[in-house]
């Protein structure tokens, strides 16, 4: 729609209405994509003769989202999740035929296994966890009564199952598709003009601490939030399958240049607070010329390629302005040395950003898969191994419960419940408020079978054939599709209502007349929903609690160690990515603007930036020409720096700081003999140092005042 | 081509496994369209797909199954 700059085009078309229509288009064309799959989905099955279409749509219900990637990656998954399901329940059918404890037992532990692995797992390999242990449910359910029969049992689930996997990809893909890849296109073009503008604009040097915090934010959500986007559109573009390596360096490149940046700014707002504003002055004249190349002229469209080229240019320049910044502050060793520590971070930044820019270049320019072959990095997850722990408990206590409760009372009905509990127990613990979640679901499943309940005894009675059978549905089935685009103001709310709508239907050819059924699966089913809420209440969940906050600043806080400790292949990309991944699980349960959140983030800038060093100092270390001694009083500094951040004392902090420093006292010595080896390890030692001495970092209470003096001119 | 074979003991239609190798060729004749950014000549990529895949599964169904 192209906007008209008339008077009257612009009365009858408000913008809120054009956006109105565009979200109601949106949520109606899936309403009809959903509605389509569902039919087609129920068709087919009733064709191929299989025995509970009910399951088909279920399977749909669960799997249709709005965007299309999501639903390829869904099923995938699912897919997975499925056969290694239905396999264990022909195994343990096949194992305790006759001893229906044990048999609840192992399942009971199978189920609770895969919700601890929902939770340890995110986006959709979760979903496939999820799946696999009620697949294993429903494969048995109709066989427990005649365990010889549940072979036949399974390969009819199975096939029903992936029949809806099939169809829903299908429609979702084929029909009126919404593309997640322009998505993450969109996103990372708007994270890459973010951080152009960010470092053009900070020519100045000194950035107030509450702009560096959101900026961090920033950056940490947009390397989260791509890889998140790209590891899913995978499944539904060939096209990034094949540039996805080189995105995943891309957003490295993205993730180290933003470190570096941080680093240098923060080293300038030290110097500016300490009174060396020289030192400052002459780092913010050496950052003068990357600013520059990053503005081009404006009759120049500013694609990446050209700030490449200009940044390479410039990268020539920087040496000689170094030189000549240095002969003004010659006077002054001490200042001298900060300076040389802010230069190597200077050149390390240009460098990284040009990398960062022409690859991004490179990706822009070409179609398909360009030349050549990329480095390997793979984005690693941080994943604590308390929330998967209690998930698991927690689900083995519910499912032993409810096996009991049915085994003592002999309720028939109680296997509906059973299954309900093991769904919505797997679905529920990702969820920081499964309370809230379980009350929305609750409430909307009830709804669902109020409504199916009025379909099923009202309307459907009266018709006759699939044709009647689509026209009593679709209404009141349409109400779950579209409660599910609402799902930012409503959670849980959509999936819940066609859930219940779908399981109580119980579609199937010839449909039975059973108010007793339905009402005693409805009262069943709604009973495991709620038991797997007071679940949460017995157990309430960690996910975002203060103690898992704290334990997780403890898990960022040794990253350090990590960098310090493990093995030198690929450590950059593991260091950076769990540090980012880490702090984004942080921030997203802690208030901003709040005391934690300043904590969090100066830990966080204080990680950022001693890691970081000590990777380039041990990449340095591998130098051949440093003498051995120097060397090891080098290890010596990395070694305390790693017991620092393991534990933070003041103790350990002296030990760090004299440790750096004698191992900067020794290079200092040995510069003249072997300046090619001692001149870049001098920098990054320099760096360590100066983050340790930094008064507003996070390390700032372990500081011990009468080193500063010792050290003082 | 029989119609039903054993394996590990369980019968599986012959058709399923015939479709399994189909949906094993689609995906790298997808790769390799992919890997050459030739989806850019397709209007529709993903009906394509769908397309290739059929003609794929169609042909050996019929060809084995006559």
């Amino acid at each position: 729609m192209s906007a008209v700059p008339t008077e009257l085009a612009s009365w009858s078309h408000p913008p809120w209405l054009r956006e109105f229509a565009v979200e109601e288009g949106h949520a109606w064309i899936f309403v009809l994509k959903s509605l389509l799959a569902f039919y087609l989905a129920a068709w087919l099955t009733m064709v191929f003769q299989l025995e509970q279409p009910a399951t088909t749509m279920i399977t749909v219900a669960i799997v249709m989202h709005p965007q299309s990637g999501t639903v390829l990656a869904k099923s995938f998954y699912r897919a997975l999740g499925t056969c290694t399901g239905s396999l264990f329940g022909v195994l343990l059918m096949a194992a305790f035929p006759q001893q229906r404890e044990l048999f609840l037992l192992s399942m009971s532990i199978w189920v609770a296994l895969c919700a601890g692995g929902a939770v340890l797992y995110r986006n959709f390999t979760s979903y496939g966890f999820v799946l696999a242990g009620y697949t294993a449910f429903i494969v048995v359910l109709p066989a427990i009564d005649h365990p010889t029969a549940v072979f036949d049992s399974a390969v009819a689930r199975v096939s029903e199952v992936m029949l809806g996997i099939i169809v829903s990809g299908l429609v979702s893909d084929v029909v009126l598709p919404m593309r997640l890849r322009d998505l993450l296109r969109r996103i990372s073009r708007e994270h890459y003009q973010h951080f152009i503008d960010f470092a053009r604009g900070s020519l100045g040097g000194a950035i107030p601490r509450a702009d560096m915090e959101k900026a961090h934010l920033r950056f940490v959500r947009a390397a989260v939030q791509i890889e998140d986007l790209r590891s899913s559109v995978i499944f539904e573009d060939p096209e990034v399958r094949a540039r996805s390596s080189r995105m995943q360096l891309l957003n490295l490149r993205y993730m180290a240049a933003a470190t570096s940046f941080q680093s240098l700014h923060h080293l300038i707002n030290r110097l500016q607070r300490s009174n060396h504003p020289r030192t400052a002055a002459a780092l913010i004249k050496l950052y003068a010329p990357i600013g520059e190349a990053l503005s081009p002229a404006p009759t120049e469209k500013p694609i990446p390629r050209l700030l490449a080229t200009r940044l390479e240019a410039c990268e020539a320049k920087l040496p000689a302005l170094a030189a000549e910044l240095r002969e003004d502050l010659r006077q002054d060793p001490n200042l001298l040395l900060e300076f040389d520590s802010g230069t190597t971070l200077v050149r390390r930044f240009a460098a990284e950003l040009r990398d960062f820019t022409s690859l991004e270049a490179s990706l822009r320019e070409t179609q398909g898969v360009a030349g050549g072959s990329v480095e390997r990095v793979d984005f690693k997850r941080a994943n604590d191994y308390a929330s998967p722990l209690i998930a698991i408990v927690r689900t083995f206590f519910t499912m032993a419960t409810l096996s009991i409760f049915w085994i003592e009372t002999g309720w028939t009905f109680g296997l509906s419940a059973l299954l309900l509990a093991t769904v919505f127990s797997g679905l529920l613990a990702t969820s920081p408020s499964p309370l809230v979640a379980t009350a929305n679901t609750w409430v909307a499943y009830a709804v669902g079978l109020v409504a199916a309940y009025f379909v099923v005894f009202e309307l459907m009675p009266g018709s006759d054939g699939f044709v009647m059978l689509i026209l009593v549905t679709a209404p009141l089935l349409a109400l779950g599709p579209y409660l599910t685009t609402r799902n930012a103001t409503l959670p849980g709310v959509g999936a819940g209502y066609s859930l219940g709508f779908a399981y109580i239907l119980a579609l199937k050819n010839p449909m039975v007349y059973a108010p007793e059924r339905f009402l005693n699966d409805s009262i069943a089913a709604l009973f495991g929903l709620m038991m797997s809420g007071a679940a949460f209440m017995i157990i309430p969940t960690v996910i975002g609690t203060q103690w898992l906050r704290r334990r997780q600043l403890v898990q960022l806080r040794r990253q350090v160690v990590f960098a310090a400790t493990a093995p030198m292949d690929g450590i950059l990309y593991r260091f950076e990515s769990v540090n980012r991944d880490l702090y984004q699980q942080i921030v997203q349960f802690t208030r901003p603007g709040s005391e934690e959140s300043r904590v969090l983030f100066a830990w966080a800038l204080a990680v950022h930036d001693g890691g970081r060093a000590v990777i380039e100092l041990r990449q340095d270390m591998l130098h051949e020409g440093l003498p051995p001694p120097v060397r090891e009083s080098m290890q010596h500094a990395v070694n305390a720096l790693a017991d620092l951040y393991d534990a933070p004392d003041s103790a350990r902090w002296t030990a760090a700081d004299s440790a750096v420093d004698q191992a900067i006292t020794l290079t200092t010595q040995t510069l003249p003999q072997a300046r090619a080896s001692c001149q870049p390890a001098l920098a990054d030692l320099l760096q360590l140092r100066t983050a340790l001495r930094d008064d507003e970092s996070a390390l700032a209470p372990y500081i011990v005042k009468t080193a500063e003096i010792a050290h003082a001119p | 081509m029989p119609r039903e074979i054993a394996l590990a003991d369980a019968l599986v239609p012959g058709l399923l496994l015939i479709y399994l190798g189909c949906l094993l060729v689609l995906w790298l004749i997808d790769t390799i369209i992919g890997r050459y950014g030739l989806y850019r000549y397709v209007w529709h990529p993903s009906l394509f797909r769908v397309a290739v895949f059929f003609l794929l599964f169609g042909a050996a169904g019929l060809l084995l199954y006559p």
